[in-house]
């Protein structure tokens, strides 16, 4: 899993702006007009409403070019646009994480991430765990462990424990249960995830623990 | 589903402020609690205006003194996972670990979570509501188990931030950005009660965001916590929470006490009541006690919520007992 | 509902029955595969994301389907301008009561003028217009300009209001749909007088949302005068059904696909008005149209467990033999007739042994959207008010709880005319879950903790009035050249299993893979007939079908042989992939060495499920153990380990069934803990929760870590030939009457209202303190 492009949240790239917020005192004068970094893009385009704009999506490792209106969620362009049906959409709001996918490796709701919003993250979906047919380990862990019944919210909890093991490779129960509280699957199988993702961390143990 | 909205990304604080100044432009940080009130039409934006990509507003800093500056930015997962904020100011590290879910807490911001909109069920459904410039409060005749029992009246709204009363345990400031250059607001006085209007949050003018919180330093003998008590154990908001953040000397005795409880009020309620009692005391069984029966002393429930009181009494007896 | 079957909320509009089976073949004693620990054989498809849902599914020119709501819990419908909507660039179809009837549409004037439409709106929720769109934002756009002119009316949201002599009517002639349902037999008063202790209490539960994690909805698509639907359904014959007759063509232009579906829990029986609508929008668009509900619209009006209002009374002797039960309940399925009282007193009636029985229910209309049979219709109602009733004649009569119970197990089923049960569990499971829990060790350490936090620990039974399944049910097993296997049976897999069940059932018969076997399913265009899964009934109405099928294929594979090899066929028998010899010399051929059915391509057996055994009752029983902490300064209860104890005859897998009882017990959890429907009893009536943040469903956290399941299997060799019996609404009937029997082992205080929240628990305890 490759860092975002953007990424900022080593203490490195923090230090670097500490410089440019001090300069920003409690007393920094009003700036009437946005001063662009040396580096930075040019001024933003405004995208009129019911407009679509052309976005980079960069999903499963490959990098999709897709027209998009502002008000699309990446849930709607994943599955509707692209095609890609792994992610379910059970409430549209962030309430149940079916739609959970994975944004430089960490566990997100794709219905509550504008799809304009992703561009610049590294998206990985369900599909993008598989190795061509084959399962991936955390995905063959549920498969061992019935962890799901009707399977609905199979994907989203997959990626929630994926997205715990790639940082934390040997969980505790407890981190497991925190880890899986923003994935509801109303066919109760809880206790069947929890040793789901035991599983997968002793699978990917196995599998050298880098997938 | 939503509305059209127009969009932008600003790359700078300054260029987000100049997006921000027309009505209806609405500011997007994580998206985690605009994008659902968007959706459910509890307010429409004209004008959406991101700053995610605005570099600096992220990271937890160190200031001077021991005290930090955190980036309102900064995610929720950051915050609580922090050890210079788990080390230093307990009660914040562990309220942003009890926010919503995994996956909001890294997606959803400091800032935002300080920031967000009522979780009122009212509010957030189809009714015309005070909050959102209608004539009445629909809780004060309907169901208010969640709702409000200190600062109330003309909308009895609880304000839904758990990291906010945290941050005011701890006597924090925001810095605020907008039209008209730069600020700071201690947390005391970020908050707009009903009693001014019921339909603002804060003291946040159009074109204004918040691009930093400010945590003073430490000092010596600081000890801070953060209790929330929900109806579910994970994706919920308090049904009452205490935040404190005391300090005590050598022999045990609080010379200083800040206590603030969520879920209980339309902004992060200070309760000056409870400090008085512990402040000079050691804390004891019977000060915890006398505390507890301050910080409820001037409650005021509606018909399904007498519980809170209880509720509020019991948790601030315990976690004063647990910082004995 | 029929009153005397209070178990059947499946049955359709007609008594169905599969033709007598050809043999009746003698119950398994050993099995090879069932009973085993097996992962499913769509466990790669549900992980890896191929598996299809029907809200996957896209088509070549698809739009999207919307539907607008009345936002009023009572009101008339004056006028619907659509035309501003019909001009927003990308919208394709609007269609409402109110608008010219065209084309496609001219044939359904009365379907959509007075059903899928109606003029008078009963409940918040009630379809007003739909439309389909390039987008779904756009469909969405397309529903806020459709003007709508509505006369609001009085209306009344709470059923224990709606019998005031002032309440607005829902309906013309009152708000109860039916005199009071009245069971008796014996007498309670001759039973309360000669009972030594009498206890009495009132409840309540609260309406619960089925809440599937996949929203209700379909894919319609036309094909010329052909329709074919992939729809997210629990069955897709009644679902076929409904449409042909609503659409007035014929079954055979009507093809409904199910394959994967995202959960049901009754919910997605039958027909909902939102797949008709798609499609007509579909008809008029001439585009396939996707439409699913939003999760607030199947709050609204996608049915919901209705809430109950109980007051049990129950007499006993010194010993604790039960003298009598009075019982009368309300319940409310909202503005319609939808079984808002359905298998409300079923566990009063059955599950103890009661000589003096009175009950009384009463369905009430509210203006509210319909109820839909959820999980054990009434059963875990009912389950709350009785069971916490025995717990407290327990304490009165200084009785331990479980021995109370085991005085009064019932042998026979006293509500139908004394049959006996095929099989009893209760008592197995009263005792074995007993000592597994350490029930008596694990009560008298509960009374040690002292300090704010409290243990206890709690017991309930239950069980279900149906379960034991029945015709019809047609299945059809097939031998290809190469003896590989194809399985057909029309009946959905809910994720209970089914597949993997019955895949295990022919490869115990055939001796394959159950992973080889190819299955269709849930497809009216290619799979035999099979009513709707639900009922606790598809493993014991499906299974003894596959089977027979699985032997009527096998004798005939056997027979093929046997004229081959030149011996009788009685002496074969099959073992994997070959056709052997089971007595006399040894001999063998594979199956792809048969020259006849080289010769035929494949072998068809097709099984029908038979009759269930004359003069007897088949239902399933449960006892559940709970070890709860409660902290009685914030009111927050924890469920340490949680022990269900399940009598369903023949475990068919080990693993699903685990699985499958843990989820009813999670969902008990909601029904005892989280889960309340709150309609506005200020001045609107609306729904107050209307998302799954304050709708709260069971978390990760919200459960047990420790939630054993034990089954108790008293092999049932009357019930049907494969010994099942139902189990996914038992696991769920006993569960929240457990916990709250928890809660006042560890409080003394009893929660009469469901859910047991911090709020109930916190006012209880103070109630206590001030001796209130």
């Amino acid at each position: 899993m490759s860092a975002s492009e953007g990424g900022s949240r080593d203490g490195s790239s923090g230090l670097s702006r500490r410089g440019f917020l001090s300069s920003l005192g409690a007393s920094a004068v009003t700036v009437a007009l946005p001063v662009p970094l040396p580096a930075a893009p040019p001024p933003p385009q405004v995208v009129p409403p019911g407009e679509v704009t052309r976005v980079v999506l960069k999903i499963n490792g490959r990098a999709y070019p897709v027209l998009v209106e502002p008000r699309w969620s990446l849930v709607h362009v994943l599955r509707e646009v692209l095609g890609l049906t792994a992610a379910k959409e059970g409430c549209g709001r962030g309430e149940c994480g079916a739609c959970t996918v994975l944004a430089d490796g960490e566990p997100r709701y794709a219905c509550l991430t504008l799809a304009v919003e992703a561009e610049g993250m590294e998206i990985t979906t369900l599909e993008g765990l598989m190795d061509g047919e084959e399962l991936g380990p955390t995905q063959q862990a549920f498969a061992d462990a019935d962890g799901f019944q009707c399977g609905y919210c199979t994907p989203g909890q997959i990626m929630a424990a994926e997205g715990l093991l790639l940082t934390n490779p040997q969980p505790t129960p407890e981190q497991v249960r925190k880890a899986l509280s923003g994935n509801l699957c109303r066919c109760g199988a809880y206790v069947n995830i929890f040793a789901a993702v035991e599983r997968a961390a002793e699978l990917r143990k196995g599998a050298g623990g880098d997938v | 589903m939503l509305k059209n909205f127009s969009y932008v990304r600003a790359t700078s604080v300054d260029e987000a402020v100049e997006q921000l100044r027309a009505a209806g432009a609405r500011v997007h940080a994580g998206g985690t609690d605009l994008i659902g009130c968007l959706r459910d039409g509890v307010f429409d934006a004209e004008r959406v205006v991101s700053i995610g990509a605005v570099k600096g507003l992220e990271g937890i800093r160190e200031q001077s003194g021991g005290g930090l500056r955190i980036g309102a930015l900064t995610r929720l997962s950051e915050v609580a996972a922090s050890a210079v904020v788990t080390e230093r100011y307990a009660a914040l590290a562990r309220a942003a670990s009890e926010v919503g879910t995994p996956q909001l807490r890294n997606q959803g911001t400091l800032g935002g979570n300080i920031c967000q909109h009522s979780r009122c069920a009212y509010y957030r459904g189809p009714f015309p509501c005070r909050r959102k410039g209608g004539a009445s409060c629909f809780a004060e005749v309907g169901n208010n188990e969640t709702h409000a029992i200190f600062g109330g009246g003309r909308c009895y709204m609880v304000h839904p931030s758990d990291t906010a009363p945290a941050l005011m345990a701890l006597n924090a400031s925001v810095v605020v950005q907008g039209p008209r250059g730069t600020r700071t607001v201690p947390l005391d006085r970020f908050f707009v009660l009903p009693e001014v209007d019921p339909t603002r949050d804060t003291v946040l003018e159009q074109g204004e965001l918040v691009t930093e919180v400010l945590l003073p330093p430490p000092g010596t003998g600081l000890r801070s916590s953060y209790r929330k008590v929900r109806a579910r154990r994970s994706w919920d908001f308090a049904l009452a929470g205490v935040a404190l953040a005391v300090r005590k000397d050598a022999a045990g005795t609080v010379s200083e006490a800040r206590v603030v409880f969520s879920g209980v009020a339309p902004a992060p309620w200070r309760s000056t009541a409870t400090e008085r009692v512990i402040t000079g005391q050691r804390l004891t069984e019977d000060v915890a006690q006398r505390a507890a029966e301050a910080a409820v002393a001037e409650a005021d429930p509606m018909p399904d919520n007498f519980y809170k009181v209880d509720l509020l009494r019991g948790i601030v007896a315990q976690e004063l007992a647990a910082l004995a | 509902m029929k009153r005397d079957e209070p178990h059947r909320y499946w049955v359709e509009e007609h008594e169905l029955e599969t033709p007598e089976p050809q043999q009746t073949p003698e119950p398994w004693d050993d099995t090879r595969v069932v009973g085993t620990r097996r992962p499913r054989v769509d466990a790669y498809e549900r992980v890896s994301g191929s598996a299809r849902y029907p809200s996957d599914v896209i088509l070549p020119g698809m739009i999207f389907g919307a539907i607008l709501r009345c936002p009023h819990p009572h009101a008339r419908v004056r006028s619907v301008d659509v035309s501003a909507a019909q001009a927003l660039p990308g919208v394709r179809a609007v269609i409402s009561a109110f608008t010219p009837l065209s084309g496609a549409l001219s044939a359904h004037e009365k379907l959509i003028r007075e059903t899928l439409f109606p003029a008078l709106c009963r409940y918040e929720g009630e379809d007003v217009a739909a439309v389909a769109a390039d987008t779904p934002y756009i469909a969405r756009d397309a529903l806020r300009a459709i003007v709508v002119d509505y006369e609001p009316l009085p209306f009344v949201s709470d059923e224990r209001d709606a019998l005031a002599a002032n309440a607005p009517p829902v309906r013309p002639d009152g708000n109860r749909v039916a005199a009071p349902a009245v069971y008796e037999r014996g007498s309670v008063e001759a039973g309360f007088a000669e009972a030594d202790a009498v206890v009495e209490g009132e409840y309540r539960t609260e309406c619960e949302f089925h809440a599937p994690l996949e929203p209700h909805g379909c894919v319609a698509a036309w094909d010329g005068d052909s329709l074919t639907v992939h729809e997210s359904t629990q069955g897709v014959f009644p679902v076929q059904n409904g449409l042909a007759a609503a659409l007035g063509i014929p079954l055979s232009k009507v093809r409904v696909i199910g394959s994967y579906m995202g959960g049901g829990f009754g919910s997605k029986l039958s027909l909902g008005k939102y797949t008709t609508q798609a499609a007509l929008l579909a008809k008029v668009s001439a585009r396939p149209v996707k439409l699913f509900l939003t999760r607030e619209e199947t709050f609204l009006a996608a049915g919901n467990r209705p809430p109950a209002n109980m007051r049990v009374k129950i007499g006993a002797k010194r010993d604790g033999t039960l003298t009598a039960i009075e019982y009368e309940a309300t319940g409310t399925g909202g503005a319609f007739q939808a079984g808002g009282t359905s298998g409300l007193d079923f566990i009063v009636r059955d599950l103890y042994t009661c000589p003096n029985v009175h009950s009384e229910l009463q369905d009430i209309f509210i203006n509210a959207g319909p109820a839909r049979a959820m999980r054990a219709p009434g059963h875990p109602q009912c389950a709350w008010a009785v069971e916490q009733t025995m717990d407290l004649l327990a304490g009165k009569l200084g009785m331990d709880p479980i021995e109370l119970r085991l005085k009064n197990i019932p042998t026979v089923s006293q509500s139908r005319g004394d049959i006996p049960y095929t099989t009893t569990g209760l008592a197995e499971c009263l005792r074995r879950g007993a000592e597994a829990f350490g029930w008596t060790a694990a009560r008298a350490r509960a009374k040690e903790s002292t300090g704010p936090v409290r243990r206890g620990v709690g017991v309930a039974a239950g069980m279900w009035s149906s379960g034991g399944g029945g015709p019809p049910s047609t299945a059809i097993v097939k031998v290809f050249a190469d003896g590989s296997v194809n399985l057909n049976l029309g009946a959905s897999d809910l994720g209970t299993g089914t597949k993997t069940v019955m895949a295990m059932i022919v490869a115990e018969e055939l001796w394959v893979d159950p992973d080889s076997i190819q299955i269709e399913h849930a497809d009216t265009g290619t799979t035999q007939y099979a009513s709707a899964s639900g009922g606790s009934k598809t493993v014991p109405t499906e299974s003894p079908a596959v089977r027979a099928a699985a032997l009527e294929v096998k004798s005939q594979i056997l027979a093929l042989a046997a004229a081959q090899l030149g011996v009788e066929a009685a002496t074969l028998e099959l073992r994997e992939g070959k056709v052997v010899t089971a007595s006399g010399a040894p001999q063998e051929v594979r199956l792809a060495e048969l020259r006849e059915l080289r010769r035929a391509g494949v072998v068809v057996g097709v099984g029908y499920r038979g009759p269930n055994p004359q003069g007897k009752a088949v239902n399933p029983f449960a006892a559940h153990f709970c070890e709860v902490q409660v902290d009685t300064r914030s009111g927050e209860v924890e469920i340490l380990r949680f022990l269900a104890v399940q009598d369903s005859g023949r475990v068919m897998n080990r693993t699903t069934y685990e699985n499958q009882v843990r989820g009813g017990v999670v969902m008990g959890i909601g029904l005892g803990t989280t889960e309340r429907r709150i309609l506005d009893r200020g001045r609107t009536g609306l729904l107050v929760n209307r998302g799954w943040v304050d709708y709260r469903i069971p978390t990760a956290l919200d459960v047990p870590p420790v939630l054993e399941v034990l089954p108790v299997d008293l092999h049932d060799k009357e019930c049907n030939h494969t010994g099942a019996k139902g189990i996914g609404e038992p696991a769920t009937i006993p569960t929240a009457p457990a916990i709250a029997n928890a809660v006042f082992h560890a409080t003394g205080v009893r929660i009469t209202g469901s859910p047991i929240t911090p709020a109930k628990v916190v006012d209880a305890l103070t109630a206590q303190r001030r001796g209130d």
